[in-house]
């Protein structure tokens, strides 16, 4: 009796064991198909609105490549997933636009959740943390739109960025400048700087100091504030009492439209201001904003008067629309972190698997097809940048972005200078 | 010398917005011995509520201060009814952090229902108005802002010193047994004075749509500078609360233009550091 017992726990063990075997395989089999993408925006905090449309942009690009849609004419959206139909699984992760929480979301993104790459983070000063962390890892970090040079100046190896950057926009706006200066006799001789003091601020000032410096502008005006503030009084009143004749912003959502308001305020307006990658991108500041945002420049990937020189993004957008409010379109910035997703994705089909080595060679050795950028294509330099990044100058008439620079993509003269306060 | 007088103008009207938001928070304080961490969000709330009677029924910040008010006023009470009459005798921890997963929950509410957007109210009577005198520029929204504002922490000043129901909450404040001995019903004191610190940043943010954006985080700042304010003035001093509030305001306004503008809140909360140091009760605390 003994030994027949023995024999059936042993059968039962056995069978157990085969149970727990199939069951760990199957998972296994069922994870394979399968990639964990995770996202860390600041989905809460004073740049929450900008952080959830990035995460919607994200999901709008997962959506394209996890399903089939023939009628997007991007790389991968006709066929369903990527490597023969595993798909893109999000894990979402909020940095609430604090550096040392985007580091601790990105090390739980990574060992917790097990992410394969890491898509972020819209601030400069999270996306710098965050990237060490994958570095560390040896995760993949695609970051959409943090403008800082900075982050592709510290030879990472995993860290790769398609927007332009802040040296890149200050190179623009003194570029401007001299064909205004040429042409229209605008006179712009001195610049001030109004910027956050962030990691994005601090970095785009020094970018248009030294723009403004080779381009022999005098810069008499050098203005950091804490974003969030309650009021920008002190910060327009130094602009104002030096006057400078063109001002270089860098204010992110809420402190943009304080700031706007704030020099209406005072009755004051430079001859010409110029954006950074801010809340004069935002579709609904502008539209908040009224004709007192107006007149106002800035460096824009993506707008949608840029419909005919970028087709494939209409169709895109229209998913899009549905996942956010219907009447908000992309800006420039969320676009930035739909085409991360969607070079991902094209980068793990173009190496035949997820092996990171793989995707990495691919990564740094292949020009991508990018009909949904404003350059058509994605290279990356050593460091990350994408050499292909562009932005055209627009100017918000009627409160419409209107493009003005380069000449060869303008359809609209600039309004310089600045309609005055009381004439609009 | 015409920048100079901006600047101190500009100091003066923000000083005056901190003290009516400060004025609700140090009566709160002064009475309960209560660190309302939700004031912050309170004005949120209030700006939300006169955000949307603007922009769907057009009522004009001049008008809906009164229904942001009423609304704050009650939300006050129903905190205290709901949340801190719990914490009353328990450790001071318990109503600091109940106030704190208020002020979670009322940020993460606005945040889920209204979304992250910046609101930004238009076409309002004095919206974007200024006037002019001797070069010095007046910002009407500004100016009517702190003029209530000075208007309403006189009245509530008043009504603490002047009046039967303000020396109820003055005894209350002072000896809460004592009080009830004398026939004080403290706990309707409690409710009253949660209510009036509500209704004070609610009138606050019932007129600041006029020239502020409204979004889910816009009362962190305000608040810190409240508690400053109160701090600084003295706990349970509304006329500290004032005192400290034009001065935090004037010396926001001439470090930010005469030093740096982001050398501003290192002047303000320096200066608090000197003045919890100096008098720890605060300027006229007792």
């Amino acid at each position: 009796m003994k030994r027949l017992f023995i024999g059936r726990t042993m059968v039962a063990k056995l069978f157990l064991t085969l149970f727990l075997v199939a069951l760990l395989t199957g998972g296994a089999v069922a994870a394979e198909k399968v990639i964990k993408i995770g996202t860390l925006f600041p989905l809460t905090g004073p740049c929450a609105l900008a952080g959830q449309r990035c995460q919607s942009a994200v999901e709008t690009a997962v959506e394209v490549i996890n399903n089939s849609h023939p009628e997007i004419k991007v790389p991968g959206a006709a066929a369903e997933g990527v490597l023969g139909g595993m798909k893109f699984v999000l894990v979402h992760a909020d940095h609430q636009g604090k550096p040392d929480v985007a580091k601790s979301e990105a090390e739980r993104l990574i060992d917790q959740e097990g992410v394969y790459a890491i898509i972020g983070s819209y601030n400069s000063s999270c996306t710098k943390p965050a990237s060490f962390v994958a570095e560390r890892k040896q995760k993949l970090f695609v970051c959409g739109c943090s403008s800082s040079a900075a982050l592709t100046k510290r030879d990472l190896n995993r860290f790769f960025r398609l927007a332009p950057t802040d040296e890149t926009e200050s190179l623009e706006f003194v570029e401007f400048i001299k064909y205004l200066n040429e042409t229209k006799s605008a006179g712009i001789e001195t610049v001030g700087l109004i910027y956050e003091n962030t990691e994005f601020g601090k970095h785009a000032a020094e970018e248009g100091k030294a723009a403004a410096g080779v381009a022999g502008l005098k810069v008499i005006a050098d203005v950091a504030f804490n974003p969030g503030a309650t009021n920008l009084n002190s910060e327009v009143q130094t602009l104002k009492a030096a006057d400078p004749d063109a001002v270089f912003g860098a204010c992110l959502g809420g402190d943009y439209t304080l700031w706007v308001r704030t020099m209406k305020q005072m009755d004051w307006l430079p001859d010409v201001a110029l954006n950074y990658c801010t809340g004069y991108q935002d579709p609904i500041i502008a539209k908040q904003l009224e004709s007192d945002g107006d007149f106002f420049m800035g460096g824009t990937g993506y707008s949608p008067e840029f419909a005919e020189l970028m087709p494939a993004v209409a169709a895109v957008e229209k998913i899009y629309m549905t996942k956010t409010d219907p009447s908000v379109p992309f800006d420039s910035d969320c676009i930035q972190e739909a085409i991360a997703t969607l070079i991902l994705a094209q980068a793990m089909e173009l190496a035949g698997t997820t092996d990171y080595d793989a995707v990495l060679k691919v990564f740094n050795e292949t020009e991508f097809d990018s009909p949904m950028s404003l350059g058509g294509m994605v290279v990356f330099a050593p460091g990350g940048q994408n050499l292909k990044a562009m932005s055209i100058l627009t100017q918000l008439q009627g409160g419409s972005y209107k493009k003005i620079y380069p000449l060869d993509l303008a359809d609209t003269e600039p309004v310089v200078p600045m309609t005055d306060w009381g004439s609009r | 010398m015409v920048t100079f007088l901006q600047v101190a103008l500009d100091g003066i009207l923000s000083g005056l917005l901190y003290a009516l938001i400060a004025a609700g928070l140090s009566l709160i304080w002064g009475v309960m011995d209560v660190i309302n961490f939700a004031h912050g969000e309170f004005l949120m709330v209030a700006m939300y509520l006169s955000y949307w009677l603007g922009f769907l029924w057009k009522v004009d910040p001049l008008i809906s201060w009164i229904a942001s008010g009423v609304f704050a006023f009650l939300i006050g009470a129903l905190t205290y009814k709901l949340i801190i009459r719990h914490t009353i005798g328990k450790s001071a921890m318990a109503a600091l952090l109940a106030t704190f997963g208020l002020s979670m929950f009322l940020k993460n509410a606005c945040l889920y229902m209204f979304s992250p957007n910046f609101r930004i109210l238009n076409d309002t009577i004095l919206g974007g108005k200024t006037f002019s005198v001797g070069g010095v520029i007046f910002s009407l929204p500004q100016l009517a802002t702190s003029l209530f504002s000075l208007g309403v922490v006189a009245l509530v000043y008043l009504l603490i010193k002047k009046t039967r129901l303000g020396w109820a909450i003055q005894a209350t404040a002072m000896d809460k047994e004592a009080a009830e001995l004398m026939g004080i019903d403290t706990e309707r004191i409690y409710v009253l004075v949660f209510g009036l610190g509500g209704a004070c940043v609610g009138i606050a943010g019932g007129l600041l749509p006029s020239y502020l954006a409204t979004f889910p985080d816009v009362g962190g700042l305000f608040s810190l500078l409240a508690f400053v304010c109160v701090a600084m003035g003295g706990f349970g001093s509304i006329p500290g609360a004032l005192f400290a509030a034009i001065l935090i305001g004037l010396v926001e306004a001439f470090s930010g233009f005469y030093v740096a503008p982001v050398f501003k809140y290192v002047a303000v909360f320096g200066l608090y550091l000197v003045v919890v140091f100096w008098r720890p009760r605060g300027l006229f605390g007792w």
